[in-house]
């Protein structure tokens, strides 16, 4: 996992010292604003070359590509993901800063999906090809061709306040009046006001994929000989459905589970940035803008983490939902 | 299915019950202020101020950020030795008791500086502070070399008495007196506390970094790292707190040292909280749901359409006023093609800049012909301005060189004994729907006339990498205008082009260049203006840059606020505030 892990952080190096744009001159022309803005300041200018050298020698920009991986990598090892370019903050608290908002939002959305998807597949399964089935299969497929920037600005304008209906903020984590002192049962409320929408809207692109994968994976096993067996017995189907199918069409599932967990911190930059979460995907996508390395760096690191030690429990889990999985020891 | 309909009743649940929750968001919309009736009187304290803010500031350091929402936070907590009136933009004290004496070598500034000034904790402001915050500028261990570049001229600072501060300037230069005024004051006690620059001198920091002694780059270390997110000074609010990405605000510093001050603004709204919403649809959405009370720039679009409801205009007052910024599309003068000067005016006549304001700017803005803001006395108001007219431009093409010979349907020339087609490439910069369609309209035009133009979007970073190594044809980008006095050198003179400075369109005129450098060492103003108009002609005749537009900025403030006036520099919510009978927010805690 070690040589694959450097491996990793060596591409996402390359690719982000590679490519064009410079955090030098961008702080020189006034920062990403003035790319929206009106125009660059004159002022600010001055003699541009020497601040900007006198910049880049203040992070190390100025040595070789190749020393300054070195210098980073061995800052890694100590747990050293430096400082941003943005505000010489530690890069870690930043992240750390930030992490329970999107892993809030991402935790809940993520229930959110299986609890939806999963009795939708297998009621799907368990009555295939019928009215019902073709009706849910149809809407969740509609459901995953509806882009998520189009629903969240439809969902911002239309029920947001504004000219319409006024069901949701338009954004934020928490009200404005919020205050430390409020009784917990306001919080949650509060809380559970602001996230109702985002979590909505990251969900529902992912019933289409879950149900699918849970109605296929059933209905293999559905056709399996032991499956036969056990109704020849005369067990009631709702216990073949629970005890000797839905176990076995997990599999699948729990292959997904390794993927959720690096998006569990990647966020969703669409959702966060449309609703203005402060959330790990929004500081990732400005930090690419802004061409901040340290702080691109860590979270590309940390997901890549993240993604390794996913497919190691997913690894173990199938394990242990399928006895035939093991590692090395018994072979079936 | 299931869920939808538990969707519809979870959202009557939650109105339900926020509805008695967060009653002080929604209770505006239903019971409109009656601002028109204007039964305005005193000034009163109190309420606070929602500010739309579409990002963070990067940081809350004094001289290290180099953002504008920074700039814009800080200038409600620090104070400068001088600042301009908003209505006349003359120089007037602040932090110092008067203008400078100005030596007459024009080499030496002197300051003196009040003594009734205050810190927000309370200590005093001394001639100290002063000093420690030039040095912290000309530290080359403080990260700011952007600001630094703009002290270069300053060659050393002393303490005359303990409330009077002299600098020395290495040449004379008009703007001198506005940069030096600009220094704003930190506390020492507070941004060095173990007084490690005390025994450096300022002109000892402007030597090798590496024979200073090691205090000094303790100090930076410091100042770089300890200081991004607690900013405080000698102004009218504190610094209160900051969620990233959600708000920041400012408290009303009750101890004011200024407060009952004349020529000292007076702030009364307790709180300033800058919200950030990172989009404009979802911002005016929340200026309407009550979420926000101000939106400094509505987007064009929303001017026109989503601000014209008469509830929106019962519970808010738009105000426009011109931005100074102005938008240009520059052609590289260095290009085969465009070192020819009746090319770039050809492409002037080319640009229907009286359509791209009305349609790509619904109207919002005015056409301009020079560099300067158009309300400053330099503007030179008699310049003719090119009209759309492809008739006169394809005589000037003509007259040129350009021809189609081939019959291919593009233009072209014998250039350096080779064949050039008229082809070129307009770049411009992603995330500006202005400055694309800009390109877009001006691209539909030269179609039509055999010239082969063609659009690219680069990512900011790249693009501007792009503009600075000269490697365009064209391009469409905007720069900031002072409304006050401004020197233009860094922009227009040729030494600028050569060393990758901002005249990246490599324009180069040997009177101009004159006329900038006298421009800089003139003293009188009338002098200076007459110098200004010259140089407007000259680039006027020249088109270097197809100017093109100043934008109007339209801001939107609830109804509820009193003192909202438009200055030069736009409004000013230092001066807003709220008849007690309208007050929305109330401070639990009370300040004093």
């Amino acid at each position: 996992m070690i040589p694959t892990f450097i491996g990793i952080t060596l591409v996402g190096f390359l690719i982000m010292r590679l490519a064009p744009g410079d955090p030098a001159e961008l702080r020189a022309a006034g920062g990403l604003g003035a790319a929206a803005g009106g125009g660059i300041s004159v002022e600010k200018r001055g003699s541009v070359d020497e601040a900007v050298a006198q910049w880049r020698a203040q992070y190390g920009l100025d040595k070789p590509l190749h020393v300054q991986y070195a210098v980073w990598l061995k800052n890694l090892f100590t747990l050293n993901f430096g400082e941003s370019f943005k505000d010489n903050q530690s890069v870690w608290e930043k992240i750390l800063e930030r992490l329970p908002v999107t892993v809030k939002l991402n935790l809940w959305s993520i229930l959110v999906v299986y609890l939806v998807a999963i009795p939708l597949g297998i009621y799907s399964a368990t009555h295939p090809n019928s009215f019902g089935d073709q009706v849910t299969t149809l809407a969740a497929f509609v459901l995953f061709a509806v882009p998520l920037v189009w629903a969240a600005t439809m969902a911002i304008v239309f029920i947001c306040g504004g000219d319409f209906y006024y069901l949701f903020p338009p954004g934020g984590l928490e009200s404005l009046e919020f205050a430390d002192d409020w009784p917990v049962w306001k919080k949650i409320n509060d809380h559970a006001w602001h996230l109702f929408l985002p979590v909505v809207l990251l969900s529902y692109d992912g019933f289409a994929g879950m149900s699918r994968y849970m109605r296929s994976s059933m209905l293999e096993v559905l056709g399996q000989d032991y499956v036969q067996v056990a109704r020849a017995k005369g067990l009631p189907e709702g216990m073949v459905i629970a005890k000797h199918v839905l176990r076995n069409s997990l599999i699948p599932q729990v292959t997904i589970l390794a993927s959720i967990l690096p998006g569990l911190i990647g966020g969703s930059v669409i959702i966060e940035t449309i609703f203005s979460i402060p959330g790990l995907g929004q500081l990732g996508f400005e930090s690419v803008l802004a061409r901040d390395y340290p702080t691109v760096l860590a979270l590309f690191t940390v997901s890549a983490v993240l993604t390794l030690f996913g497919i190691l429990v997913s690894d173990i889990l199938l394990a242990v939902v399928d006895p035939r999985i093991a590692f090395g020891r018994r072979q079936q | 299915m299931l869920a939808r309909r538990w969707r519809f009743l979870f959202a009557i649940l939650m109105l339900s019950v926020t509805g008695c929750g967060d009653k002080s968001e929604v209770k505006v919309a239903d019971a409109p202020s009656t601002a028109s009736a204007k039964e305005a009187g005193k000034p009163v304290t109190g309420d606070w101020l929602v500010i739309h803010s579409l990002s963070d500031p990067e940081q809350l350091n004094p001289l290290t950020s180099n953002d504008a929402s920074s700039n814009e936070v800080l200038g409600f907590v620090l104070e400068s030795l001088l600042t301009r009136d908003p209505r006349t933009l003359e120089l007037k004290p602040l932090i110092a008791e008067a203008r400078p004496e100005i030596a007459q070598d024009k080499l030496t500034y002197t300051f003196r500086i009040r003594q009734d000034a205050r810190f927000q904790d309370g200590r005093p402001l001394t001639g100290e502070d002063v000093l420690f915050s030039v040095k912290a500028i000309k530290c080359p261990f403080v990260n700011a070399p952007f600001l630094r570049v703009y002290f270069n001229s300053l060659v050393d600072a002393r303490l005359v008495d303990p409330y009077t501060i002299r600098f020395v300037t290495k040449e004379p230069y008009f703007l001198n007196e506005s940069v030096l005024g600009g220094i704003t004051v930190l506390p020492r006690h507070y941004y060095d506390p173990e007084n490690l620059l005390q025994r450096v001198a300022v002109r000892d920091l402007i030597q090798d970094p590496a024979k200073l002694p090691g205090e000094v780059k303790k100090f930076g270390d410091q100042f770089n790292k300890n200081y991004s997110r607690n900013p405080m000074g000698s102004g009218p609010y504190k610094f209160s707190l900051w969620k990233t990405g959600r708000e920041l605000e400012l408290v009303r510093n009750p101890d004011y040292w200024g407060n009952g001050k004349a020529g000292i603004d007076q702030a009364h709204l307790d709180r300033l909280k800058f919200r950030v919403v990172n989009n404009f649809d979802a911002a005016l959405v929340r200026l309407k749901s009550g979420s926000l009370d101000y939106m400094e720039a509505l987007q064009p679009v929303q001017v026109v359409r989503g601000t014209d409801s008469e509830r929106f205009k019962r519970e808010f007052q738009k105000y426009e006023y011109y931005a100074p910024t102005y938008t240009y599309i520059g052609w590289n003068n260095d290009h085969p093609i465009f070192r020819d000067k009746r090319i770039r005016q050809a492409m002037t006549y080319l640009t229907n800049r009286q359509q791209i304001v009305k349609s790509v700017l619904f109207g919002l803005g005015e056409v301009v012909n020079g560099h300067i803001y158009l309300f400053r006395p330099e503007y030179d108001k008699t310049l003719p301005s090119y009209p759309f007219d492809p008739a006169k431009a394809l005589a000037l093409l003509n007259e040129a060189g350009w021809r189609d010979t081939d019959g291919d349907g593009v233009l072209d020339k014998v250039i350096d004994g080779k064949k050039t087609p008229l082809r070129f490439e307009i770049k411009i910069n992603s995330g500006n729907a202005v400055r694309k369609s800009v390109a877009l309209v001006l691209l539909d035009e030269l179609k039509k006339h055999g010239i082969d133009a063609s659009v690219r979007e680069l990512d900011w970073t790249i693009f501007l990498n792009d503009v600075k190594n000269h490697q365009f044809d064209a391009v469409v980008l905007g720069w900031q205008m002072s409304t006050t006095e401004s020197d233009a050198y860094q922009v227009w003179h040729s030494s600028q082009a050569a060393n990758k400075g901002s005249n990246a369109i490599s324009y180069k005129n040997a009177r101009v260049d004159e006329i900038l450098e006298l421009y800089r060492g003139e003293f009188d103003a009338q002098k200076r203006i007459q110098l200004y108009k010259e140089f407007q002609r000259i680039l006027s005749d020249e088109q270097p840059y197809t100017f093109l537009y100043l934008p109007k900025r339209v801001s939107a403030v609830q109804r509820r606020f009193e003192g909202v006036e438009v200055f030069p520099d736009g409004l000013r919510p230092v001066d807003w505030w709220v008849p007690s009978a309208r007050q929305k927010y109330v401070t639990t805690v009370t300040a004093n």
